[in-house]
């Protein structure tokens, strides 16, 4: 039997389909306006990809912000439920997720792979890679060099978290005083990294912690926030992943469940079409 | 052109919590007196005794804000920047009088602007302890006093304490049926939702005593006997909190595959409670239901020996709801700059920590757009009690 999870972030979508042996295929593509309706795109990209076709699904799990939007999902799952499953699927010993993503953070604690408590900041864009693109724009540098270049700083300076607008100006205002931009750069990750840790911090932090969401492949923020914790952090292979690929184990643990319990298996419409939502 | 008079049950319900000041205007117009009225502190049984049918000034949800900015700070709560709003854009233009209260710090100084700007024959403050010592009720017990002398004065009427302990019955009555109501909510799937029972207790707050507790005996009829709307869901919430003064936020909860089957906010069982007891000197019952019975964080209930203690005697009556109507998830509301509530949340989700009831605190911004990331945390939290 085959499982798909699919995690529509505000930023990217991202399609994992596993079966008895794994992972049969993994697709990660930009979100944006355009491709918010297409989460069907991306799907077909995926079964291409695995060899597979849309009816060799038994069951699809919808997940992430835009997780409304999926005509062909049996399902819709929370990205916090989805990501304690993800994470506790690679690495057991986790207790506590903390996610940075494109324009959320959330803190999760798990025991025994289920959710035991959470906390979110999708309010406000300080604390979310949102962030580190305003400040990487304005410092003219990619997102994939800030990190390596803010491990180079040997003085970082600190950086207001309050605002990320108010940062910008104030990284503006450093620069214009001849300061290193490594050292600008290490008080830029470390004020995401504070600000993230405070809002995990109300969940009490339990090791091990394991960072999700495309701001852990940054070595500069995971860096930052094992400085704070004061012991290292648990990233997986492809941070970006873990949401969906808890969204297809939570899908395959349905399926078992009503398998050993002789019920029938409600699936969703499987219209695998645009979202009619946008038009 | 039906007047809200004439509707009953249910239907009357919403299209009062649709329309909230038209059966006052109606009654209004048939030289009826209306007497403006916060929180749930004003002892209401005085007010209807001399003559005024009381309305509860709630903020809204639905109108921005235009002019209450320029005499309030930023941090004021949302409802009562509308509440304030709503008087000085002349939308509640039916008061003969207004009754003021220190409930929290800042409904004191809103009492104080309110009256300022609107003007209105009879304003009195009721100044309210925070305390439930002998003392703070002899002080309530005069405040009701004097409350109660001003306005004999200026209605030019005597309240002999008879009459009183008929209008204390009356209003007993309606509390009565309000918990006969709610009682609806015990079964599993309760017989009406989260968002039925808001829009009952706001349609209550701006009727008649009378006209509300037969609205309430219909509507009691009509749910027992229709056919079962509700569906059958695990999560089974108590709502915590700060008044809701439009359905918004329940209706997401309840569309997040849960029923919110009880409540302790104060659009809601903290309203109604408890009955006032019949004392010899009525004022005397007043004071200890008004201070005392009413439960809400704005009072503050004495630490005794331990902590532990201390959360049982705040918060024991809540898990008494949580047992009785068979609750599994607590979801703590508070609107923003709610200083009173904010406080209290650390605490009391230590005490249901620690009675192994999972709660999901909520913040929201007392408006009835952009839920969506509070419904994310509704929905990730019924997934958890699952």
């Amino acid at each position: 039997m085959n499982f798909a999870g699919i995690d529509i972030g505000s930023t990217m979508t991202k399609i994992v389909i596993i079966n008895e042996s794994g992972i049969v295929s993994q697709v990660i593509g930009p979100t944006g306006a355009e491709h918010r309706r297409l989460a069907n795109k991306v799907m077909e990209q995926a079964l291409t990809q695995g060899g597979i076709t849309f009816d060799d699904l038994t069951y699809v799990v919808a997940t992430g912000y835009g997780r409304i939007n999926v005509p062909f999902a049996d399902k819709q799952i929370t990205e916090i439920t989805c990501h304690a499953k993800g994470v506790a699927s690679i690495f057991p010993t986790a207790k506590t997720v903390i996610d940075i993503g494109g324009q959320d953070a959330k803190g999760i604690k798990i025991v025994g792979g289920k959710v035991v408590n959470f906390v979110m900041n999708d309010k406000c864009a300080a604390g979310t890679g949102r962030f580190l693109e305003v400040i990487s724009d304005a410092l003219g540098l990619g997102l994939q060099e800030i990190g390596p270049l803010a491990l180079q700083s040997k003085t970082k300076i600190r950086i207001s978290s309050t605002c990320t607008i108010f940062a910008e100006q104030e990284v503006l205002s450093k620069l214009a005083d001849g300061a290193p931009i490594e050292d600008i750069l290490a008080g830029l990750h470390e004020a995401i990294a504070g600000r993230v840790f405070r809002m995990a911090e109300k969940m009490k932090i339990e090791r091990d912690v394991v960072m999700t969401g495309g701001v852990a492949k940054n070595v500069g923020m995971v860096q930052a926030m094992e400085n704070h914790l004061g012991y290292p952090v648990l990233v997986a292979e492809e941070p970006l992943l873990t949401g969906a690929i808890g969204a297809a184990i939570l899908g395959r643990e349905f399926v078992e469940k009503a398998l050993q319990r002789g019920e029938e298996i409600q699936k969703g419409a499987r219209l695998l079409e645009a979202a009619s939502f946008f038009k | 052109m039906m007047t809200q008079g004439k509707l009953q049950g249910l239907t009357k319900a919403v299209d009062v919590y649709k329309n909230r000041y038209k059966r006052l205007r109606e009654l209004r117009a048939e030289g009826k007196k209306i007497m403006g009225y916060v929180c749930a502190y004003p002892p209401l049984e005085i007010v209807t005794a001399l003559g005024y049918i009381p309305f509860r000034i709630l903020g809204t949800m639905d109108e921005p804000i235009t002019k209450a900015d320029t005499q309030v700070p930023a941090i004021i709560c949302p409802m009562l920047r509308s509440m304030l709003d709503l008087g000085i854009n002349g939308k509640i233009d039916f008061l003969d009088g207004f009754i003021g209260a220190h409930t929290c710090d800042c409904t004191q100084k809103f009492s104080h602007l309110y009256q300022y700007n609107m003007q209105l024959p009879f304003y009195r403050f009721l100044d309210v302890p925070h305390v439930v010592h002998k003392p703070s009720l002899d002080f309530m017990k005069e405040g009701i006093r004097i409350l109660q002398q001003s306005l004999e004065k200026h209605t030019g009427q005597k309240l002999a304490p008879e009459r009183l302990q008929e209008e204390i019955k009356k209003h007993n009555e309606q509390r009565a049926l309000v918990r006969q109501l709610y009682g609806l909510r015990k079964q599993d799937p309760p017989l009406l939702s989260g968002v039925e029972t808001l829009q009952i207790v706001l349609s209550l707050l701006c009727l008649p005593i009378e006209e509300g507790s037969t609205m309430l005996r219909e509507i009691i009829a009509e749910v027992k006997s229709r056919p079962q709307k509700i569906q059958k869901k695990h999560a089974r919430l108590l709502l915590w909190g700060t008044p809701l003064t439009e359905t918004s936020i329940v209706e997401m909860i309840e569309s997040a595959d849960a029923n919110v089957v009880m409540d302790d906010i104060c659009t809601g069982t903290r309203h109604f409670g408890l009955d006032v007891e019949l004392t010899a000197d009525p004022l005397d019952g007043l004071a200890k239901r008004y201070l005392d019975d009413l439960k809400c964080p704005r009072t503050y209930r004495e630490a005794t020996d331990s902590f532990a203690a201390d959360q049982e005697a705040r918060f024991g009556y809540i898990a008494k709801y949580v047992r009785d109507w068979k609750v599994n998830g607590i979801i703590l509301e508070s609107m923003k700059y709610c200083d009173t509530h904010g406080y209290e949340v650390p605490a009391i989700k230590a005490y249901f920590d620690r009675l192994g009831i999972p709660s999901l605190y909520l913040e929201h911004e007392y408006t009835m757009v952009a839920l969506a990331p509070l419904k994310t945390r509704v929905e990730a939290f019924v997934e958890m009690i699952s």
